[in-house]
């Protein structure tokens, strides 16, 4: 693009909608977030299920391993920085949006492992006593202690959340229809037992993340050979 | 009456890189020689005469070892953008 040469009207008008389409298309997430939260909680998902199913205990809790991969999540953060030219509007938002559902996730944690053992003892400073009787054990009875039905649904509600927000924004099929899937998913949680929710919740980690990760890395990898 | 074209804002390379700073926060300048398909003096010499008419912001910096400039459009900047626009709308609905 010269500058000498004088333009006209039209060409004006031209000039200002192609360059704020190049603007607008310009987005190469490589999809390395996406990917690595879909792996992680797909697999977590899967052996939650797996140890409900055949009664088995992993040493260490498998959601707690989890945690640990916000290390490489900031390390790809940094690099993605790194990398990037130009800075928009919108990915500042969705950045935001992605950072309240961590903060959002963690007091989801914090509320269901904190919960009931309060409600318990707040029961109990009340002088009430929560028991369980098995009618099939001639009415055997035992204490019962206070838990949130199906909690696991309520991580699905958040998991639907940055990713119909993302997929909107940027226009991302994928991510709209994982979303969409996610809620489904919700919906399925709230009347299966606490093994088959994980299994929601590792439908919900492919259709959300991983699938649409998949294609981000095709994408950047295909525009990548373009361009050399 | 029509009012004048702003004569910094009309012309092909000036024009080309205010409609892509427009719509994003802020951008580096190998990205606007991309996108523009100039060459970087040119290139430089135009985002100069943006930046001393108050239009965009012009950030120099060092990033790994090497020099990294971005530029960012200024309040002054998107409100002469909007007036060249309406301008033009009006110069064109007449022709």
């Amino acid at each position: 693009m010269k500058d000498a040469t004088p333009i006209t009207e039209q060409e004006s008008l031209e000039i200002i909608h192609s360059m704020i389409q190049k603007a607008k298309t310009s987005y190469h997430d490589r999809g390395i977030s996406s990917l690595l939260w879909g792996t992680v909680v797909t697999i977590a998902s899967l052996i939650s299920f797996l140890q409900i199913q055949f009664q088995f205990n992993l040493p260490v809790d498998i959601w707690f391993l989890v945690m640990f991969a916000i290390i490489p999540q900031i390390i790809i953060s940094r690099n993605e920085d790194k990398t990037i030219k130009v800075k928009k509007y919108e990915d500042e938002a969705i950045d935001t949006i992605w950072m309240v559902y961590g903060i959002s996730i963690f007091c989801l944690i914090f509320y269901l492992n904190v919960v009931p053992a309060v409600t318990d003892k707040l029961l109990v400073n009340e002088g009430i006593e929560l028991l369980e009787r098995n009618k099939e054990a001639l009415g055997a009875t035992k204490p019962f202690h206070y838990f949130i039905p199906s909690g696991f649904s309520l991580f699905l509600i958040l998991y639907t959340l940055p990713t119909l927000v993302t997929g909107v924004v940027k226009k991302y099929k994928p991510m709209i229809v994982g979303a969409i899937i996610c809620y489904v998913m919700f919906f399925v949680s709230c009347f299966t037992e606490t093994k088959y929710d994980m299994l929601c919740g590792a439908i919900a980690a492919i259709s959300c993340w991983l699938i649409p990760g998949i294609i981000l890395q095709r994408k950047y990898l295909k525009s990548k050979v373009s361009n050399v | 009456m029509f009012k004048d074209l702003d004569p910094i804002l009309h012309s092909q390379l000036r024009l080309a890189v205010m409609s892509l700073l427009i719509g994003v926060k802020e951008a580096e300048f190998t990205f606007i020689r991309e996108k523009t398909n100039s060459t970087a003096g040119n290139l430089s010499v135009q985002i100069n005469k943006l930046k001393d008419a108050g239009y965009i912001d012009v950030n120099k910096k060092f990033k790994d070892n090497y020099p990294l400039t971005t530029c960012k459009i200024t309040k002054k900047g998107i409100d002469a953008f909007e007036e060249y626009v309406k301008n033009l709308q009006a110069y064109l609905k007449t022709s």
